[in-house]
């Protein structure tokens, strides 16, 4: 026994295969890299088959037959690591499927939002793209080069928020026409003007989610999938607790439907640019939902993120394990983990990702605990009843507003201009914008 | 350059940045401000009666002794009609107490206000410092904090007085907030937020009045005003954990200060989101809460202390965790099938046989009892200070054999 430990370390056996060689650490357990990688891949896919479930294709109504449908996602990509690995897995899911002759499972669209190109106040050209030297128009070249399968985009965040999808989807015209509804005119000057580092990172990550589900509403998706890791979960629950939005965090952390109210064509039509140049099908009624109750089961949309039960630190490993590494095609995080220079340029979201970096190494499941706890929350201020927020979409609180006034000693009726541009904010978005 | 102006008053030349929202202000406008925002939360919440005779949880820090300064002047500006007592629990810790029962003693001539003693000697048969003769500096910190929760309502009861308040700060909360988001526990999560602790059966009601204040606009009206207060750490909180929550409040504070009030709001806005069961559905629920310390408090550990889980405890929760992950492999997919059922609302997913078993096994609902022995209310049959006691005493035993 004392021999062999000392002597021999190499014949550490993998715990689950006990065939090979362990050459990682997987949850205290000693594995191979072949269990890894199967075990990583193991939980995206089981989440994969949780949402294909959920968007079964309708029977067609006319005849028999089989379901017509495509289930059709839209993958919310950062370039970061953990997107870059749900893409590569979605990517292997659908190559182990055609390897089988089953068809393919579903068809991906990969938007990137580029969240640093700032529009022209002006544009010129009804569908601006991004501008052709911007550093994620490069990136995303080597990905389609990676995955030809997928369609790849890139959008700057405000053209990214208006309904207007580009051209090549006629089947789905739903928004006010472009010209009409000029690119979201608030996005580029708010992440701008918002005053602190925390400020302009919440409102840029509120809008690009909320950019991200108004186009999967646009194109048609099903479900926007969105790469979250365990870690990046826990540290979303505590970063928007910590910046007043534990009412929405259900809306935010969950699987399930996204926020109603997100369609952002409800604002244009809310804007009385004239109601008539939609599609027709309940554009009129004006209550900032923007979603017509005809098609309401079609601009159902499902947000999910299928790595849910992978730690940060493990797809960080995987992505340096699959042949070729991805670890090319990432960029290189932003958020180096030197010492704290001023906190005045940290986000709170940077706060949280020291933290949760140091107890994901230590306390691994304390981390997977906060995203499950999360989980049981109920989701309120539901479909048709509550209002929105105008900025980040999610449900108002009207109960926990009416209680907390005066606590922070928030002068009464101090009506920020942004509250009236953009319809009421809630309570966590007053924060960014306002203090 | 002129100097900066208080935005208050608009004359009085500003010296105060206030921590919670940077406003810049004058010592008189500061002072007025803060006992201002006191007082709404006394009224929005409505926590006394006139004449009702409060209890003041006095330990002599900064928090207690700002409390009752702030409670005697509302008091007698605004006519609440209360009868003000302060009550101070001896933990029987050498060096610690001493000094800050001197201070409290001050206090109540300075307040003219009665003060009542009451020691853990007298209570439990142990002082602090037996107890940590006993099991050791690691983990006291419990027997500590539930034994004054317990100290303080019984002093009350011994005065005759129905409500405590205490100095718990906007600080304190929030931390609690986040710790028990990490600890997943949506039950604590739910009863910590709440300005009032402690229902129509429990004989004592608590209340934190300074549940909205910062802690660095505690220390600056104290020293503002000049108050006569202690500060020390408890002598063996250096060998507990040093919460991360508390570490990672005061990061946040200083990139955001309104963080503190914003975590505060998500706390009080989640507590209305807790389902109203039993947060975990998994039937091995002892087996949980054998790891999580059930303490009926909703604020672990003692005043300075509030909400550090001791190191060991952190890693035993991780570790307790894993083993049900394992456990629960096998279950996952009727867990999955239930909470989705409940959160998506979409019944027809859900097998009609396993919903119905979830719901008859039911995760049991905690209720509130008596404790057998010493007549606490408690969840449980005994409450925890007894069944705290019960390990000591046995100890004890043993060592006198």
């Amino acid at each position: 026994m004392v021999e062999s430990k000392s002597s021999e370390p190499h014949l550490r056996l993998c715990l689950k295969c006990r065939v090979q060689e362990a050459t990682l650490d997987s949850r205290s357990q000693p594995v191979c890299r072949d269990c890894f990688t199967k075990f990583i891949s193991t939980k995206c896919i089981k989440q994969i088959g949780l949402l294909g479930k959920e968007t079964r294709p309708p029977p067609p109504s006319s005849g028999g037959g089989p379901p017509t449908g495509t289930r059709h996602y839209l993958l919310g990509l950062s370039l970061g690591v953990s997107s870059t690995v749900l893409l590569h897995l979605l990517n292997e899911n659908v190559e182990f499927q055609l390897a089988r002759g089953r068809n393919v499972p579903f068809d991906l669209t990969v938007l990137h939002i580029d969240t640093t190109t700032v529009t022209p106040s002006s544009p010129s050209s009804p569908v601006p793209l991004s501008p052709p030297h911007s550093a994620a128009k490069k990136s995303l070249e080597a990905y389609r080069a990676h995955y030809p399968r997928f369609t790849f985009l890139n959008l700057p965040l405000s053209t990214a928020l208006s309904t207007s999808t580009s051209t090549s989807d006629p089947h789905h015209h739903s928004g006010p026409n472009p010209a009409s509804n000029p690119p979201w005119p608030h996005s580029s000057s708010s992440t701008t003007a918002a005053g602190t580092a925390a400020s302009r990172s919440d409102v840029t990550r509120h809008l690009t989610r909320r950019a991200l589900q108004t186009q999967a509403r646009a194109r048609g998706c099903q479900a926007l999938l969105l790469g979250h890791s365990t870690t990046a979960l826990a540290e979303l629950t505590l970063a928007e607790a910590a910046k007043g939005r534990g009412f929405a965090l259900p809306w935010v952390v969950g699987d399930g439907p996204a926020t109603p109210g997100l369609g952002l064509g409800g604002d244009g039509d809310g804007d009385g640019d004239g109601d008539g140049d939609g599609d027709g099908d309940g554009d009129g009624d004006g209550n900032g939902n923007g979603m017509g109750q005809g098609d309401k089961e079609r601009d159902r949309l499902l947000v999910h993120h299928p790595l849910r039960d992978a730690l940060r630190k493990e797809l960080v490993i995987y992505a340096g394990l699959v042949e070729p590494p991805l670890t090319g095609l990432i960029q290189a995080d932003k958020q180096d983990e030197g010492p704290v220079v001023s906190h005045k340029d940290l986000s709170i979201e940077e706060v949280m990702a020291r933290y949760f970096a140091e107890v994901e190494e230590n306390y691994p499941s304390v981390v997977a605990n906060v995203a499950r706890t999360t989980g049981k929350l109920v989701r309120a201020g539901r479909e048709g009843g509550g209002e929105s927020c105008g900025l980040c979409g999610l449900p108002l609180d009207e109960d926990g507003d009416e209680r907390w006034r005066g606590e922070l000693g928030i002068q009464e009726g101090s009506g920020s201009p942004t509250a009236t541009r953009l319809g009421r904010l809630c309570y966590g978005c007053e924060r960014s914008t306002v203090g | 350059m002129a100097p900066a102006l208080c935005c208050n008053c608009k004359t009085e030349r500003a010296l105060i940045k206030r921590p919670k929202n940077h406003a810049k202000l004058c010592k008189a406008c500061f002072i007025t401000i803060f006992e201002d925002e006191v007082h709404h939360t006394i009224n929005s919440s409505q926590l006394f009666h006139p004449g009702e005779k409060v209890a003041i949880g006095a330990s002599g820090g900064k928090d207690s002794t700002v409390l009752a300064s702030v409670l005697k002047t509302l008091n007698e500006r605004h006519g609440y009609g209360l009868e003000l007592v302060l009550l101070s629990i001896d933990e029987g810790i050498k060096g610690y107490r001493d000094d800050s029962l001197e201070t409290v003693k001050r206090n109540a001539v300075q307040y003219d206000m009665p003060l009542k003693v009451v020691g853990y000697d007298e209570l439990y048969g142990w002082t602090m410092d037996q107890v940590v003769e006993t099991i050791g500096k690691k983990g006291n910190c419990t027997y500590c904090g539930v034994f004054r929760r317990q100290a303080l309502d019984r002093g009350a009861k011994m005065l005759g007085i129905k409500h405590v308040v205490t100095g718990h700060n906007a600080d304190d909360v929030a931390e609690t907030v986040l710790m028990n988001l990490l600890r997943g526990d949506l039950a604590r999560l739910s009863r910590s937020t709440s300005i009032v602790t402690g229902d129509s059966r429990s004989e004592v009601k608590r209340s934190k009045p300074l549940k909205y204040s910062y802690e660095k606009e505690i220390v600056l009206y104290a020293h503002h005003k000049k108050l006569d207060y202690f500060s020390t750490e408890c002598i063996y909180s250096p060998e507990a954990f040093r919460g991360s929550a508390r570490g990672l409040i005061k990061q946040l504070e200083r990139v955001r200060p309104t963080a503190i009030l914003d975590i505060v709001r998500s706390g009080e806005d989640m507590a209305r989101l807790v389902p109203g069961e039993s947060p975990s559905s998994c039937a091995c629920k002892g087996q949980k809460s054998a790891v999580v310390p059930s303490l009926e408090d909703d604020i672990g550990g003692c005043a300075s202390q509030n909400g550090r889980t001791p190191g060991g405890e952190m890693a035993a929760m991780d570790k307790q965790l894993r083993e049900n992950e394992t456990h629960e492999a096998v279950e996952v997919d009727v867990a999955r099938a239930i909470s989705e059922n409940k959160a998506g609302g979409e019944k027809e997913k859900a097998l009609p046989i396993r919903s119905s078993h979830g719901t008859s096994r039911g995760p049991t609902r905690q209720v509130l009892g008596n404790c057998k022995r010493c007549g606490y209310m408690s969840s449980q049959e005994i409450c925890q200070a007894c069944m705290l006691l019960e390990g000591l005493n046995k100890n004890r035993a043993q060592i006198q054999i």
